[in-house]
């Protein structure tokens, strides 16, 4: 009953129902298939692209396959897989190292700037002259729209050491602070998380901005004349009302994180020191990729891929209970009046 | 009347012309082939360009070959190089020869010939050398370097040595005289100057404020064939001869993780790991602040041409920077340095290694191999080089050729990748204080039992 209404009002009938009908027409089979046909390419695409090399990345993860026997074992063969990665991966001796470091990298990235610094501007910027707020949102896009290897080398100007470094040449000498050492070698914690956040917080602060203008301003006029500080607008009403973009953009922002290396492998590639600033998906980078020798193993560079997509649906599972997703997704109560 | 019979005349003969020239072309087109031949090279702009570039003139020449001896086929080069990282340089070729796009020619570190013969990637060359005298031209030991089980895989290109570099102002500043920094590498050629005795320098220098603490002595600041070399000094083989398998001797691996241990816990060296090269360890070198470094010949164009230029390239370094070869590990004990010739590879995807041969016998001779040398300051490869004449004039490849009597090399084995993964980690480990040597020696022997099981052998 309830699909035959939705039919009558336009909706779109399954393909089986049209398929049983009595009454066929051209013209009908063409208006039934038409949605599906614009919904093809991009299941064509998701399926090459994305659930093909997905399947191929899981079952390379449990064989052997490298730089020495490609083109030799036939890793698709069932014979040849085993959980030895794995092992591998949980007995390395520097895992803890590799998963402490990507813990401290999203958690701090995540909440000084994809979050923490993205709210900030994102208020301040929608509480004062729109124009000039307007301009400094703009000024923030800068990182993410500058091609990466730019950016970083930019980074590398202002992190080298001195005469060339420009902050040890104008910041750090002048004040007497340091020896003009190169600083990625000095703090390059520091560094990683500037670079990741200065990008980083602009997606967040686009997501907040809008939804702040999005609020209707009766909110917090009506707050105002209640005698509402700044801050308690902020607490009260604001926060509040942007619980969706915030749930959103921490979790869209945790997994974007978790898979992020290409800043890092151009900023310190993991170093100075051993595992220093490597994170789990350079890791993964690494060993499937790339090495000085070309010892380049697939198969295990993958299970630490694999890993790290369990890591983040486990994130993404937790989000979603903390921020009651379910909840969140309800119809408005008032369109049901 | 007269006039239109001109006219024609005229038109018939142009058309004649024209006729004869196409059929002439067609002809000519019908008699000759042209054959691609792809050149894959790695190469350091701007100082190791004639790595291909050498190609480009050979094709002209084996043209005129051909031609001479009724050849219909003619050559021309498609030449790919730039300054790829080694571990995907060997990705693209791998990847590359399971796409059946493999290149004619893939020069290369010879390193990777083990793997790539063992795979038939590569074509074994010993028979088809004996075509081209030219070759009997390289230095024979150098082709220990592209042999592999008894069969010749690859055409030696390049060599260089790795020395021991010293800062001549440092020294000074550290009460060094003339004559003192002058006799230096004649003390290590005679095992008289050891590797501690560079230790203990680096910690005066670091202690006294000639250098920060830290820039006594650096080495390469990531993985890479120098260590080896040091794992030599100290008694360390690679490879079994018996089996050609590879080898870890744990007595030598102990002495070679203390010597990196005490040089950065005790003596104030080795800050180096990690570093950018460009943005923090040729600076670092080139610029004065480190004692003691090990390099390559080749990087001595580098700095001249990217880093002291200004300051006078060459002629500054000449009166700043020293070499020697790296001292052995005891007094008396023979010092050594670590050549990594590159090689030319044929790929068994080429459909005419005949000409892939022909072209790399032109580029294997006095002109084309001493272009590439003096231009990025490697070490010629062929006998009685040092005699030519454009040879002679790089002083730097002359002074350092004695060094060629106490090379080594690397082995050709397939599973060095893993191997040196595992025992430069150890290293690593080692310098940043998170392993005792011991610690370090048991790291590799669990590590390389696990990856390789019975291809390495541990002694």
């Amino acid at each position: 009953m309830k699909r035959k209404k939705q039919s009558e009002e336009g909706g779109i009938s399954p393909l089986s129902t049209f398929l049983k009908a009595k009454k066929w027409s051209f013209s009908r089979l063409q208006g039934r298939l038409a949605p599906y046909t614009f919904l093809a390419p991009a299941l064509i695409v998701i399926t090459l692209f994305f659930f093909i090399p997905l399947v191929i990345v899981f079952i390379l993860s449990f064989t052997k396959l490298d730089i020495t026997n490609f083109g030799i074992l036939e890793w698709w063969r069932p014979a040849n897989w085993s959980l030895d990665n794995y092992v591998k991966i949980f007995t390395n001796r520097f895992f803890p190292r590799i998963l402490g470091n990507t813990l401290v990298y999203v958690a701090l990235t995540l909440a000084f700037f994809n979050v923490g610094m993205a709210l900030l501007i994102a208020l301040i910027t929608t509480h004062i002259n729109r124009r000039v707020g307007f301009a400094f949102r703009a000024l923030w896009l800068l990182p993410r729209i500058t091609p990466v290897v730019v950016y970083i080398m930019m980074w590398k100007a202002l992190a080298g050491p001195a005469p060339m470094g420009i902050i040890n040449n104008y910041l750090l000498g002048p004040l007497g602070i340091g020896s003009g050492e190169y600083l990625l070698n000095t703090s390059p914690w520091v560094f990683v998380i500037l670079v990741n956040g200065f990008i980083g917080a602009s997606f967040g602060m686009i997501l907040f901005s809008s939804a702040i203008e999005a609020i209707p301003k009766e909110y917090s006029t009506a707050s105002k004349v209640d005698g509402a500080t700044t801050w308690q607008t902020i607490r009260y009403i604001v926060l509040p009302m942007i619980k969706w973009p915030f749930l959103f953009v921490t979790t869209y922002q945790t997994l974007s994180l978790l898979t992020s290396f290409e800043q890092i492998m151009l900023l310190t590639d993991g170093g100075p020191g051993l595992y220093q600033t490597e994170v789990w998906a350079l890791t993964a980078y690494h060993r499937a990729l790339t090495s000085y020798f070309g010892n380049i193993q697939w198969g295990y560079g993958s299970a630490w891929a694999v890993v790290l997509v369990v890591i983040g649906i486990i994130m993404a599972i937790i989000y979603l209970r903390v921020f009651k997703f379910g909840e969140l997704v309800q119809e408005p109560k008032i369109d049901r009046l | 009347m007269k006039k239109l019979r001109i006219r024609s005349r005229i038109v018939v003969v142009a058309l004649t012309v024209g006729l004869l020239l196409i059929g002439g072309a067609i002809s000519y087109a019908q008699e000759t082939e042209t054959i691609t031949i792809t050149v894959r090279a790695r190469a350091k702009p701007p100082m190791e360009n004639w790595r291909g570039d050498n190609f480009l003139l050979a094709a002209e020449e084996l043209n005129a070959d051909l031609k001479t001896a009724g050849d219909p086929r003619r050559v021309e080069i498609e030449l790919i190089q730039d300054n790829m990282e080694w571990g995907p340089f060997l990705s693209e070729f791998v990847l590359g020869y399971g796409a059946g796009e493999a290149p004619d020619i893939w020069l290369t570190g010879h390193e990777y010939i083990g793997a790539q013969a063992e795979a038939g990637r590569i074509i074994a060359l010993s028979e088809m050398l004996k075509e081209f005298p030219t070759f009997n031209l390289i230095i024979d030991g150098l082709w220990n370097s592209t042999s592999y089980k008894g069969k010749i895989w690859g055409i030696p290109q390049d060599a260089e040595a790795r020395p021991l570099y010293f800062n001549k102002a440092l020294l000074k500043k550290l009460g060094w005289s003339n004559t003192e920094i002058a006799a230096l590498p004649g003390k290590i050629e005679k095992g008289e100057f050891t590797l501690y005795d560079m230790l203990e320098t680096a910690k005066e220098a670091a202690a006294t404020g000639v250098v920060e603490i830290g820039n006594g002595f650096w080495t390469r600041p990531k993985n890479g064939p120098d260590f080896t070399a040091f794992y030599y000094a100290f008694g360390g083989e690679t490879i079994d001869s018996f089996t050609g398998k590879l080898v870890f001797d744990r007595a030598a691996g102990l002495k070679y993780y203390k010597f990196f241990y005490d040089a950065a816990q005790t003596y104030g060296s080795m800050g180096c790991l990690g570093l950018d090269w460009s943005g923090a360890w040729h600076p670092g070198v080139s610029g004065s602040k480190v004692l003691f470094w090990i390099g390559g010949t080749w990087q001595w164009a580098e700095w001249a041409e990217k880093f002291l230029k200004e300051q006078g390239g060459e002629s500054y370094m000449w009166e700043n920077f020293g070499f020697g070869l790296i001292p052995a590990a005891e007094k008396g004990g023979k010092p050594n340095t670590l050549t990594h010739p590159m090689a030319f590879l044929i790929s068994s995807q080429s459909k005419y290694p005949d000409l892939a041969l022909a072209l790399i016998a032109k580029v294997t001779n006095y002109g084309p191999n001493t272009r590439h040398a003096i231009a990025s300051t490697h070490l010629g490869i062929l006998k009685d080089q040092t005699e030519y004449k454009f040879y002679k004039g790089s002083r730097l490849l002359s002074e350092t050729l004695y060094m060629l009597d106490y090379t080594t090399f690397m082995p050709n084995n397939p599973y060095w990748g893993p191997y040196s993964t595992i025992t430069y980690e150890a290293l690593a480990a080692t310098v940043g204080g998170d392993f005792t040597p011991q610690e370090a020696v048991d790291f590799v022997v669990d590590g390389l039992q696990r990856e390789l099981g019975d291809k390495v052998i541990i002694r």
